[in-house]
């Protein structure tokens, strides 16, 4: 039964949704849907489209200064001295804050167990915080920090993660290099490489791909007596709430953090960073909001990024392609920092495909670079660089069919969580609707290594590829609490603490409760992302938003409306198992008789019903994973190694389709991100110096509208995971990235015979391969 | 951002060259990457000179001879679709319209692209180079997957213009007005190679400002084209190009003008390769020989040997293009 809370007088009565268990879990959707699966619009389009929206870094407020960070612009060195009073002395600055002023200098800790300041005297990283600075304009605020003279002792670095642990490499930290290690598997890899008829061994490199969102990092921040107001471009308000509370040392009910627009985030937006604090402590300071958005450069070099990785893949296989062993070594990056240099690196490599006999070995490394961030499916882009050329490789050998090869291995459960039984049979849908979708085997057959007519003496060549993944979460779970108001009119607030990345999240949940109520997604407003007023939310990362936010929400609805029932059983005189919903009215269950939600006299009476979700714990004994898989076709020009997407296929099978739209979307961003990943970005630091070369959006090469293949087609596995939660929805925002890297490298490899084991793959790596021109074998 | 600087927009060419002729005056052309000079500290400016009032600095006109002349605040976009430069110099229309980005293009000019400065990441990043008036040239020892394999000398920047290719292949040469008067500089004459100079980049004196470029009418039998090639296919500066001026005689080259981009610090013609040409069939083995004689001088640096065979594989393909059909 709904615990129902009996109202006081002047008190507006609401209900929880009901327990799971008590009355069983709600009836699922099914596949008749009215909202649900279409292709909707942004519910805040007009407002992303126009202008209107206002994203953190747009916020002004009266009496408001513009903050800068000042950075070490060396790989390792030490803070000798600190002289502000020229940039103190300047006209319209406001503040200055330094490790000179101890009372805005507080504790500060990366994570894994270190223990620093804000502004530190050992500057492990180009670009670590050394001062800031508040003034009337921002470029006055830039002018004084180069008014800050600074006397560093420069100290030997190292900035390679080949040669982090190598012994006369300086040790970033005094205890040496090795960040953290750790080894996993099953089986007995010996005997399945002995009973392996084909074993195969590669070194594979991955460059450092950074996120480099559109809005910069950065926040305003704002005091009121002792209560701090934060606007800050986040991923998840309540993580920032609770970091700056930590660091200022205040009270969490004193710190409102709001984040209702994010200008892109990509995992680098999920904690917050030494600006925010340094803004909270000038704004205290000098008793004005401060804003402090980073310039692009201190992005690049100090707001994270997927760690370079070197890995060695050794498979061993069956003369039917059965996987007999894996052997997986790994070593990351964390930076300066641990940072997680090899978090979930192994994942791909133990978990997607059957294999009995697997062990793997990971090393993370730290070097004088800032420190790593969660980068969109961390870990698992990486491994999918190496285990799906692996597989590439390893059909080529046994002389199958990559797709076949695939096919031969899937396993039924999560066999890096014991095997505990998947919810779908999601890995092989993916791949065989994909490579339908594809056109797959006519491909494979037309394009292979041919010159393309029109293109040149034949020395232009096709080729396709393919890859598969799984991700790692994108199940969701508690906690997550939602509110639902519904008015008199029909209308709806939805009250929700997450974060909407730019993902959709709000159109999502707005088509949701438009599902449960027969109503215009459009009639429900969305309140989001703010401490203060919005419900408890993780942040929004591991593509967990929707299938931890959509349950809870459509619990919201269904504790609405079990107090609907109610009414429209009072006012139609029947019994309350004899009311059932029919779109936007209630109906008795012989149809004779019907209400309309807003001609409900109690509703009339108490102008609204709350409505409470909460998220219900995922079941334990399954593992709900979402799939992934992608087939491209490339274009290689053999005298320039210039390399052309043509066309790309993307399957997932993340359950149930919520937006149509905002999945497409999905899609391309990810297959685009992923090309970046493989082709064309890559973090270049300075062999003598350590310092970053490529820290502007012209150097440090992102993909652009123009670079988007012509053909990206979405082909989503439709397919309800009922067993999921009560939406049937997983995670999709990583999936859509992982197996693309990997996919292009092997439709390389399809039409000019030249395995690329390390990123970027363009002219100048692919051109000085001297087989490139000898051929496909 | 960047130290106080006084902003002037004469109406006539002659107010322009006394504006300049102060300490530490520039150019405003299209402005494209002006400001971004400035914020990076990459040079300091006490007056910034603007050509937008200036009339009749814009524009393609016939010239007697049948060659064209065009404006130096003519736009990348206008060049690029210009019927009669398509027409006469399709490389050149090539050049031009791989410039940068849509919106670079639009803003962008043609006296600007030849001015360029470099886009070597020391040069614009906070390191003391040579060319910044520093101590040395960052790229040598450092991260040069970038740089010059032929005529570097102190300094080992490519030159990052197209245009200045194209219209060297072409014979093309700049209008210049100075406090001394006007005079000519063929495009091949007005880039400064680093062992003359690494700190400047063109000829161009104190007070002098590029008003035009003259191209000759096409001699008969001209085979033009432009090649880019870009690590981000859809806007990047180049890795490797070439622009060709052939005069072909049935299958035979009369003349040849083989002019390399994102090789060398300056645009870099390739006489050898054209004396390989010259006078010979367009085959398949001079073709070859070709490619191999314009990188036979290449001295790789420690992270751009890649560029030889990228240099030969592009030059094989344009050449082959340009036998008749």
């Amino acid at each position: 039964m709904a615990q129902e809370k009996e109202g006081i007088e002047g008190q507006i009565p609401f209900t929880q949704a009901p327990d799971a268990g008590a009355e069983g879990e709600p009836e699922a959707w099914g596949e008749r849907t009215r909202v649900v699966g279409e292709r909707h619009p942004r519910v805040d389009g007009y407002e992303r489209v126009s202008g209107a929206a206002v994203f953190p870094s747009d916020v002004v407020l009266p009496g408001m200064v513009y903050g800068a960070m000042l950075g070490s612009p060396h790989a390792n060195a030490r803070v000798k001295s600190i002289d502000t009073s020229a940039a103190e002395g300047m006209a319209g600055v406001y503040a200055v804050i330094s490790r000179n002023t101890g009372d805005a200098n507080p504790a500060w800790s990366y994570g894994g167990g270190h223990q620093g300041r804000l502004f530190e005297d050992h500057c492990r990283f180009e670009g670590e915080a050394v001062a800031a600075v508040a003034a009337d304009t921002p470029y006055r605020a830039a002018d004084a920090l180069r008014a800050i003279v600074v006397e560093y002792e420069e100290l030997p670095f190292v900035s390679d993660v080949a040669h982090a642990l190598d012994e006369d490499a300086p040790g970033v930290h005094a205890d040496g290099n090795l960040a953290g290690e750790s080894e996993d598997g099953r089986g007995d890899v010996e005997q399945g490489f002995a009973a392996a008829d084909v074993v195969l061994e590669r070194n594979f490199r991955v460059g450092s791909q950074m996120q480099t969102p559109l809005e910069p990092h950065g926040c305003v921040a704002s005091w009121d007596g002792d209560r701090l107001t934060v606007w800050e471009s986040t991923q998840g308000v309540f993580a920032i709430q609770g970091e700056l509370a930590e660091v200022l040392d205040m009270p969490l009910a004193r710190v409102r953090v709001i984040g209702h627009y994010v200008g892109g985030a990509f995992g680098s937006k999920l904690r917050t960073d030494k600006y925010a604090v340094a803004a909270a402590l000038m704004a205290r300071r000098i008793n004005r909001p401060v804003k402090l958005f980073l310039t692009r450069e201190q992005t690049l070099l100090t707001q994270g990024n997927r760690p370079a990785t070197l890995m060695t893949l050794k498979v061993g296989a069956k003369k039917d392609g059965t996987l007999t062993a894996i052997h997986f070594e790994g070593t990351g990056a964390s930076g300066a920092y641990k940072a997680g240099g090899t978090s979930l690196l192994d994942w791909i490599a133990k978990d997607l495909y059957r294999c009995p006999n697997v062990r793997t070995h990971l090393k993370d490394v730290y070097i004088n670079a800032q420190p790593a961030r969660p980068f969109r499916a961390p870990g698992y882009v990486q491994g999918s660089w190496a285990m799906d050329q692996m597989m590439d490789e390893l059909a080529a050998e046994l002389a199958m069919d990559p797709v076949a090869l695939r096919l031969k291995n899937i396993p039924d459960g999560s066999q890096a969580r014991d095997d505990k039984p998947y919810t779908t049979d999601g890995l092989r849908r993916c791949i065989e609707e994909g490579a339908a979708a594809f056109g797959w085997q006519q491909a494979r057959a037309a394009g292979k290594g041919k010159g393309v007519a029109g293109k040149g003496e034949g020395h232009v060549r096709r080729g396709v590829g393919m890859a598969a993944a799984n991700w790692y979460v994108g199940d969701g779970g508690p906690p997550a609490t939602v509110i639902l108001r519904l008015y008199v009119d029909g209308t709806a607030n939805l009250n929700m603490g997450a974060s909407d990345i730019g993902t959709g999240t709000k159109t999502v949940m707005a088509m949701v409760v438009a599902e449960e109520f027969g109503m215009d997604p459009d009639a429900i407003q969305v309140e989001h992302a703010d401490t203060a007023t919005t419900q408890f939310a993780t942040p929004s990362g591991g593509s967990k938003t929707v299938p931890t936010e959509a349950p809870t929400v459509r619990r919201a609805c269904l504790a609405v409306k079990d107090q609907l029932m109610d009414m429209a059983a009072t006012q139609l005189g029947r019994p309350r198992q004899e009311i059932r919903f029919a779109g936007d009215r209630l109906e008795t269950t012989d149809g004779l008789e019907t209400v309309a939600i807003t001609d409900l006299d109690a509703l009339k009476n108490q102008k609204v019903v709350v409505g409470i979700g909460e998220r219900q714990p995922n079941p334990d004994d399954v593992s709900i994973t979402p799939f992934a898989a992608q087939f491209c076709e490339v274009e290689v020009n053999t005298g320039t190694g210039e390399v052309r997407l043509l066309r790309m296929v993307g399957t997932n099978e993340s359950g149930r389709v919520i937006n149509r739209l905002t999945w497409d979307g999905q899609l391309v961003g990810g297959v685009t991100m992923g090309a970046g990943f493989a082709q064309t970005e890559s973090r270049v630091l300075d062999g003598p110096t350590g310092k970053l070369c490529n820290k502007s959006w012209h150097d440090y090469k992102l993909p652009t509208a123009l670079d988007v293949p012509d053909e990206v087609v979405s082909a989503p596995v439709m397919l309800n995971d009922e067993e999921a939660n009560i939406v049937g929805a997983k995670g999709l925002g990583e999936p859509v990235t992982i197996p693309t890297g990997a996919a292009i490298a092997n439709a390389v490899y399809d039409a000019v015979g030249v395995r690329m084991l390390d990123t970027p793959i363009n002219p100048e790596t692919l051109v000085a391969r001297i087989d490139l021109q000898e051929g496909p074998q | 951002m960047t130290t106080p600087f006084s902003y002037v927009r004469p109406r006539s060419v002659a107010d322009v060259i006394s504006s300049l002729e102060a300490e530490g005056a520039t150019i405003h052309a299209g402005g494209t990457d002006l400001l971004g000079c400035l914020r990076d500290g990459v040079y300091a400016v006490d007056t910034v000179v603007s050509l937008g009032d200036v009339e009749g600095l814009a524009g393609v006109r016939e010239l007697k001879d049948g060659g064209l002349a065009v404006g130096a605040m003519t736009t990348i976009t206008d060049l690029a679709g210009h019927a009669t430069v398509a027409g006469r110099y399709p490389g050149l229309a090539q050049a031009a319209a791989a410039v940068a980005s849509p919106q670079l293009r639009h803003q962008g000019t043609v006296g600007g692209n030849l001015c360029q400065k470099p886009r070597c990441w020391y040069y614009r990043g906070d390191f003391p180079c040579l060319r910044k008036g520093g101590y040395k040239c960052f790229a040598v020892n450092g991260e040069n997957q970038h740089h010059a394999i032929l005529g570097g000398a102190q300094c080992f920047i490519v030159h990052p213009s197209d245009l200045a290719p194209a219209l060297m292949a072409l014979d093309a040469a700049a209008i210049i007005d100075g406090p001394a008067g006007t005079r000519r500089v063929a495009v091949a004459d007005l880039h400064v190679a680093p062992a003359e100079d690494p700190t400047r980049e063109t000829v161009l004196e104190p007070g002098e400002v590029i008003t035009e470029v003259r191209i000759p009418a096409p001699p008969a039998g001209l085979y033009n084209s432009y090649r880019k090639i870009r690590t981000r296919r859809s806007w990047d500066f180049a890795i490797a190009g070439c622009a060709l001026a052939l005069t072909l005689d049935g299958d035979t080259v009369r003349q040849a003008r083989v002019v390399l981009a994102a090789a060398a610090p300056v645009p870099w013609r390739s006489t050898a390769a054209e004396d390989v040409l010259r006078g010979n069939p367009l085959d398949d083995a001079h073709i070859r020989d070709a490619a191999e004689t314009a990188m036979a001088d290449a001295v790789p640096m420690t992270h751009n040997a890649y560029k030889v065979p990228l240099f030969k594989g592009m030059l094989i393909e344009e050449l082959a293009k340009a036998r008749p059909r």
